[in-house]
C-alpha cells in the first residue's frame, strides 16, 4: 500500500505535537469505538449470540424438524449426563489429543533441526515437510483412505509385499484411531515444524560462535543451547496442539465416520449427529456446553501453568 | 566455503532426505494413482508406475463441472474471508491499541475470552441463526462467522503496541486523521506479519472444512473440501478419478505455497513467536 | 461485483422455471440416472436443469434436512420409502400437488395400493414413488459354470436352506481360490434383515413402542454370518467400495447387494447374472425399500418451478425402463408391465420377489441409511471380522435400539 510515504513519517518530531486539537470533546471521546465497530458487530451477531440462543436451546427441545418447540428444563442435561455416548465420544477425542500431540510436538522439532539451512536442500526440505498442511481436510482424506485400502492400497501393498499379513486399518477397533493419527501427524506437522523452524532461526549466531570458541561440539551445542533456548516456543506449540486437538472432527468424520462401532467417533461428531442428522438441536447444545466448558477448563489449565513457568523462569 | 564431511554431518543429511521423500510419498502415489486406467488401480499385488499412464481420470473429472464452481467458491469464500479480516482486525487493534473510549478494557478483556471460544462448539446455534437470517447457502453465510478472529486482533493488537508512537504523531503534524494513520502509517510498518497472518488466513479459509460443510447444502455453493467430500459425480470403478479430484483440489496451495514459502517462513517469524 | 456473486446463489432469476434434483444414486444406478437426466435436458430446453449426486445415506439425508430447514431446498429430492414418516413430512416436505400429477398423466391406479398407500402422511400425497430394490444374489457366469452350479439353461440353480447354500459358497471358493462372495461388512444391515425376516422375526411391537425382537432368530441369522466371514467365504473386512470390486477383479464369485450395481458391472464386462438371494431360512423375504420423489420445503414455492418439477416427475415415471435397466423394478405399473421391461436381462430374472420386499421398521431413526441402520452395522460388523461374538453384537445392538425408543422423537 503506502510504502512510499514511510521515509516521511520516520522522521521524528517532538512528543508534544501529539495532543489532539481540543474542541472536538465527543469525537474525541467516542470517536475509537469506531474503529473497533465493525469488529465487535461481527463479534456480537456471530459469537456472542450464537453462545447464548445455544445455551437457551439446551433447555428446550428444539427440533431441526421445525416441531412445536416446548420447555424442558434440565431433561437434555440430564439425558446428557446419563448418555454412555457423550462419554465414549468424549474419551474418542482425549485418546485422539494423548495420541497426536506427542508426535506432532517431537517430529516438528525434529523436522526444524534437520531442515534448518540454507540453499536449495533447505528449500526442498521445507517444502515437503509442510506441504500437505496446505491441503483441506478432504484432499488429505481421499488419499490416505485409498492408501489404507486392504487388497489394492499401498500400506497393504507393502506389507503382503514384505510378507506381513494385512490389515484393515480403518475398520480394526484398535487400528482405526492410530491411523488417524498417522494421517494427523503427516497433514499437520509442517504447522509446528514451522514455529520451531521461525524459532530457530531467532537464536542469534553469536551464541553459536562463542560456543564453538569453547570447544562445544555439535551435540553439546544442540543439548545446552538449542533446546533449551526452545523450550518457550515448545510451550506455546503444546498449548496450541492440545486445544487444536482436542476439536478433532473433519479427518475422522471423513476417514471412518466415527467407525468402525463408534471407536473413533469424536465429540464434535456426536454434536453433529444429534443436531443434523437426528434433528434434536436442543439436546446438542447441551452437549457443546459441556464440550465448551472442557476446553476452558483445559485452556486455563494451560495458560496458567504456562504462564506460571515464564514467571519462574524470569 | 569448505566442508568437512564428517559422519554426522552426512547421516543427518541422509536422515532429513529420507524423512522429506516419506512425506511426499503420499502426494505422489495419488499422483501415479490419478494416471492409471481403473482397472489398473485395482490391481492386487499393486503395480508402481502406470504401464500406459493417462489423462482419462482428469478429463472426466473436469468434464463434471462440479470442480470448477467449488474452485471458483473456494476463491470467493478465502479472498473475502481474508480482506475482511485484515480490515477489520487491523481497525479494531488499532482502536484498542491507540484511542481511548468508555468500556475499552472490558471490551478488550471479552474480545480475548473470545479466543477460548473453539468455532466447532458453535456450529448448532449458528446454523439455526444463519437459517433465521436466510443465509444458509450464501457466501455471506460462510464468510461472516469465518471473519470473526479475536485472536487476530489479539495478535495485531499486541503488534501496534510495539510500534513507536513518533510515526504517527509525525503524521499528526501534517494534518492526518486518524483514519489515515491506520492506513498509511500502521499498515505499511507491519507489512511483514500483515502478510503472514494473511497468508494463513487463507490457507485456513481455503480449507476449513466443517463450517462450510454445516452452511452450504446446495452442492452449486460448496467450496471445494466440502464438496468433495459430498459430492459424488462419478460412479463406479472410480479410484483414479477420486485421486485425480484430490490432485485438482490440492494443487491450487502447493502451488502457491512453492512460490510464497520464503514469505511464509519469514513472517511466522515476524507474528507469532513471542507473542 | 459482490452484488452478481450473492445473487448466483439464490432464486429462479430467469424466466424458465427452474428444476434442481438432488440424489443418493451413487452406484451403477446413478450412472444410469445420469444418462436419463441428459436426454430430459435435450427434450426440456424450456427448463433450467440440475441435478446432483451426494454421497449416500446419513450425509445425503442430512443434507436434505438441513436445506429444507433452511429454506432453500432443491425443488425435488430422492427420499427412500421408509425414511418418509421419519422425515417429518408435513414440515419438512411439501405436499405433491395430485392435480398437477394427474395433469402430466400419472395417476393413483398407476402404481400397486400397498406401494401408494405408505406415501401418504395424514392424508396427503408426500411421496411419488419411483422403484422398489431388493436386496438379490449377483453371481459370475464363468465362476459357477466352472464351479458346475450352473442349470442347462446358462442359469444358477436356486438354492433351499442353510445347508445347500453353504455348499453353493465353498464351491465358488474353491473354484475363485479366494472369498466366495462379497458382502459389505462395515454395514451388514442388509444382509441380516433378509435372513432374519427369512426367519419371520418381528422386530417391533404393533404400535411401535416396545422392541419384541427374537433374541432366538436374531443370533441364528448372526451366527451365520460369522460362519461366513470364519470360513473365509466372505471376506472379514470390506467397505462398499470393496465389495464392487472384489466382484469385477474376480476375487470373489458372488455378491450379496441390492440390485443396482448392473451398469456397473456391465460397464467393467464381468461376465454375470442375476439371481433372488437364495431362500436361506423358512420364508422368501428381501430387505429392500423404494425410492420416491418428494419436494423439500421451500419457503418460496413457485408455482411455474413445481408445475415443471411434476411434469419432471411424471417423464421419468414413464421413461422409467431406461432407469430400470440399471437394476431397480419400476413401481410405475404401465412400465413394469412393459414388453421393453419385461425383456431386460438379467433384470427379469429377479423382478418376481418384488412383493416380498421387506422394509426397515417404522421409526423417526429408521430406514434406509438412518441411525438403526448405523447402530446395526456398528455393532454387526464385528461379527464378521471377529471382533465381535453374535450375542455380544446382539446385546449392542439391542442396547442401542432401547436407547433410540427411549429417545423423545424430535419429528
Amino acid at each position: 500500500m503506502a510504502v512510499q510515504t514511510q521515509p516521511q513519517v520516520t522522521t521524528s518530531t517532538p512528543r508534544t505535537a501529539a495532543k489532539p486539537a481540543a474542541g472536538q470533546p465527543w469525537k474525541e471521546r467516542w470517536g475509537g469505538l469506531f474503529f473497533v465497530a465493525p469488529f465487535l458487530l461481527l463479534f456480537a451477531v456471530f459469537m456472542i449470540w450464537p453462545i447464548i440462543s445455544g445455551l437457551w436451546n439446551s433447555f428446550f427441545n428444539t427440533s431441526l424438524a421445525g416441531v412445536k418447540q416446548e420447555f424442558l428444563g434440565l431433561q437434555n442435561w440430564r439425558e446428557m449426563f446419563g448418555d454412555p455416548a457423550v462419554w465414549s465420544s468424549l474419551k474418542n477425542t482425549l485418546v485422539f489429543t494423548a495420541m497426536s500431540t506427542p508426535p506432532l510436538v517431537i517430529i516438528a522439532l525434529v523436522m526444524a533441526l534437520l531442515a534448518n539451512r540454507k540453499g536449495l536442500l533447505g528449500w526442498l526440505l521445507r517444502f515437503s515437510y509442510f506441504a500437505p498442511f496446505v491441503l483441506p481436510a478432504t484432499v488429505v482424506t481421499l488419499i490416505w483412505v485409498w492408501i489404507y485400502q486392504p487388497g489394492f492400497g499401498l500400506v497393504n501393498g507393502l506389507l503382503t509385499a514384505g510378507g506381513f499379513a494385512e490389515i484393515d486399518w480403518l475398520n480394526t477397533e484398535n487400528r482405526a484411531m492410530l491411523a488417524v493419527v498417522i494421517t494427523t501427524v503427516w497433514w499437520t506437522v509442517g504447522f509446528n515444524f514451522l514455529l520451531y523452524l521461525a524459532a530457530l532461526q531467532g537464536i542469534p549466531a553469536q551464541v553459536y560462535e562463542a560456543a564453538a570458541i569453547d570447544g562445544a561440539n555439535g551435540r553439546q551445542q544442540l543439548f545446552r543451547i538449542t533446546l533449551p533456548l526452545l523450550s518457550r516456543t515448545t510451550g506455546l506449540i503444546v498449548v496450541l496442539q492440545l486445544v487444536a486437538s482436542l476439536k478433532i472432527f473433519d479427518q475422522i468424520y471423513l476417514m471412518t465416520n466415527g467407525g468402525p462401532n463408534f471407536a473413533t467417533r469424536p465429540i464434535i461428531q456426536y454434536i453433529y449427529q444429534n443436531g443434523f442428522t437426528n434433528y434434536r438441536i436442543g439436546y446438542a447444545s447441551a452437549i457443546s456446553y459441556m464440550f465448551f466448558a472442557v476446553i476452558v477448563v483445559v485452556a486455563v489449565l494451560q495458560f496458567r501453568l504456562f504462564s506460571g513457568r515464564k514467571e519462574a523462569g524470569q | 566455503m569448505r566442508t568437512t564431511w564428517t559422519f554426522p554431518k552426512v547421516a543427518t543429511i541422509v536422515g532429513a532426505v529420507l524423512l522429506a521423500v516419506l512425506w511426499l510419498v503420499p502426494l505422489l502415489w495419488a499422483l501415479d494413482t490419478s494416471l492409471k486406467p481403473e482397472p489398473e488401480t485395482t490391481r492386487s499385488p499393486i503395480t508402481w508406475l502406470p504401464a500406459a499412464p493417462t489423462m482419462a481420470a482428469y478429463s472426466s473429472v473436469l468434464d463434471q463441472g462440479d470442480l470448477i464452481r467449488w474452485f471458483f467458491n473456494s476463491t470467493v469464500v478465502s479472498v473475502l474471508v481474508t480482506g475482511l479480516t485484515l480490515v477489520v482486525s487491523v481497525l479494531a487493534a488499532f482502536g484498542f491499541s491507540r484511542t481511548r473510549f468508555p468500556g475499552r478494557r472490558v471490551l478488550f478483556g471479552l474480545i480475548i475470552a473470545g479466543i477460548l471460544v473453539p468455532p466447532q462448539v458453535l456450529i448448532v446455534p449458528l446454523f439455526q441463526e444463519m437459517t433465521g437470517l436466510g443465509l444458509v447457502d450464501t457466501y455471506w453465510g460462510i464468510v461472516l462467522p469465518q471473519v470473526v478472529a479475536p485472536v487476530m486482533v489479539f495478535v495485531l493488537k499486541k503488534f501496534f503496541d510495539g510500534i513507536s508512537r513518533d510515526y504517527e504523531d509525525a503524521a499528526r503534524v501534517d494534518g492526518a486523521t486518524r483514519w489515515r494513520i491506520v492506513w498509511s502509517v500502521m499498515v505499511p510498518m507491519s507489512r511483514p506479519i500483515l502478510v503472514a497472518v494473511g497468508i494463513f488466513t487463507f490457507i485456513g479459509a481455503w480449507n476449513n472444512f466443517l463450517w462450510p460443510f454445516i452452511v452450504t447444502t446446495d452442492p452449486s455453493m460448496m467450496t471445494i473440501p466440502v464438496g468433495l467430500a459430498n459430492v459424488q459425480g462419478s460412479y463406479g470403478l472410480r479410484y483414479a478419478q477420486i485421486m485425480a479430484s484430490a490432485v485438482l483440489g490440492g494443487l491450487p496451495l502447493l502451488i502457491v505455497y512453492a512460490l510464497f514459502q520464503r514469505h511464509v517462513v519469514r513472517g511466522v517469524g515476524d507474528a507469532g513467536i513471542k507473542g | 461485483m459482490l452484488g452478481a456473486l450473492a445473487l448466483t446463489g439464490c432464486g429462479s432469476l430467469g424466466s424458465r422455471p427452474r428444476v434442481r434434483e438432488w440424489n443418493l444414486f451413487g452406484g451403477g444406478d446413478g450412472a444410469r440416472l445420469l444418462q436419463i437426466h441428459q436426454q430430459y435436458v435435450a427434450e426440456h430446453p424450456d427448463v433450467d436443469f440440475e441435478a446432483h449426486t451426494l454421497a449416500w445415506g446419513p450425509p445425503f439425508y442430512t443434507k436434505l434436512a438441513m436445506s429444507a430447514a433452511g429454506g432453500r431446498a432443491p425443488e425435488v429430492a430422492t427420499l427412500h420409502l421408509s425414511r418418509l414418516k421419519g422425515f417429518s413430512p408435513t414440515t419438512m416436505l411439501d405436499p405433491i400437488p395430485v392435480d398437477l400429477l394427474e395433469e402430466a398423466g400419472v395417476r393413483e391406479s398407476d402404481f400397486l395400493p400397498a406401494t401408494w398407500n405408505r406415501c401418504i402422511v395424514d392424508g396427503k400425497l408426500y411421496a411419488v414413488p419411483l422403484d422398489q430394490h431388493p436386496f438379490v444374489l449377483y453371481y459370475n457366469t464363468d465362476v459357477c459354470k466352472k464351479a458346475g452350479l450352473l442349470g442347462p439353461d446358462g442359469k444358477i440353480k436356486p438354492v433351499k436352506g442353510v445347508t445347500e447354500f453353504l455348499d453353493m459358497l465353498k464351491a465358488v471358493k474353491e473354484t475363485t481360490g479366494k472369498y466366495a462372495a462379497s458382502v459389505e461388512t462395515t454395514n451388514p444391515w442388509r444382509i441380516w434383515w433378509t435372513l432374519y425376516g427369512q426367519l419371520e422375526g418381528k422386530f417391533f411391537s404393533d404400535d411401535g413402542t416396545r422392541l419384541v425382537l427374537d433374541d432366538a432368530k436374531a443370533l441364528e441369522a448372526l451366527e451365520l454370518m460369522a460362519k461366513l466371514a470364519t470360513d473365509g467365504l466372505t471376506p472379514k473386512s470390506s467397505n462398499y467400495a470393496a465389495l464392487v470390486a472384489q466382484f469385477t477383479n474376480g476375487d470373489a464369485g458372488l455378491s450379496f447387494n441390492g440390485e443396482w450395481e448392473v451398469t456397473t458391472y456391465q460397464t467393467a464386462k464381468t461376465p454375470f447374472s442375476m439371481a433372488p438371494f437364495p431362500v436361506v431360512y423358512d420364508v422368501p423375504s428381501f430387505a429392500g425399500d423404494s425410492h420416491t420423489f418428494v419436494l423439500p420445503h421451500q419457503a418460496n414455492r413457485n408455482k411455474d418451478d413445481t408445475k415443471a418439477t411434476i411434469e419432471y416427475i411424471a417423464w421419468i415415471l414413464k421413461h422409467s425402463a431406461d432407469w430400470a435397466a440399471g437394476g431397480h423394478i419400476p413401481a410405475y405399473q404401465p412400465v413394469a408391465k412393459s414388453q421393453k421391461y419385461l425383456d431386460l436381462k438379467p433384470q427379469a430374472e429377479y423382478r418376481s420377489v418384488a412383493p416380498d420386499v421387506l422394509y426397515d421398521p417404522d421409526g423417526w431413526f429408521s430406514g434406509s441409511g438412518a441411525q438403526l441402520e448405523n447402530e446395526a452395522g456398528a455393532a454387526f460388523s464385528g461379527v464378521f471380522s471377529g471382533q465381535a461374538t453374535p450375542k455380544a453384537a446382539l446385546a449392542q445392538f439391542k442396547a442401542a435400539t432401547q436407547k433410540l425408543l427411549d429417545t423423545p422423537s424430535p419429528v
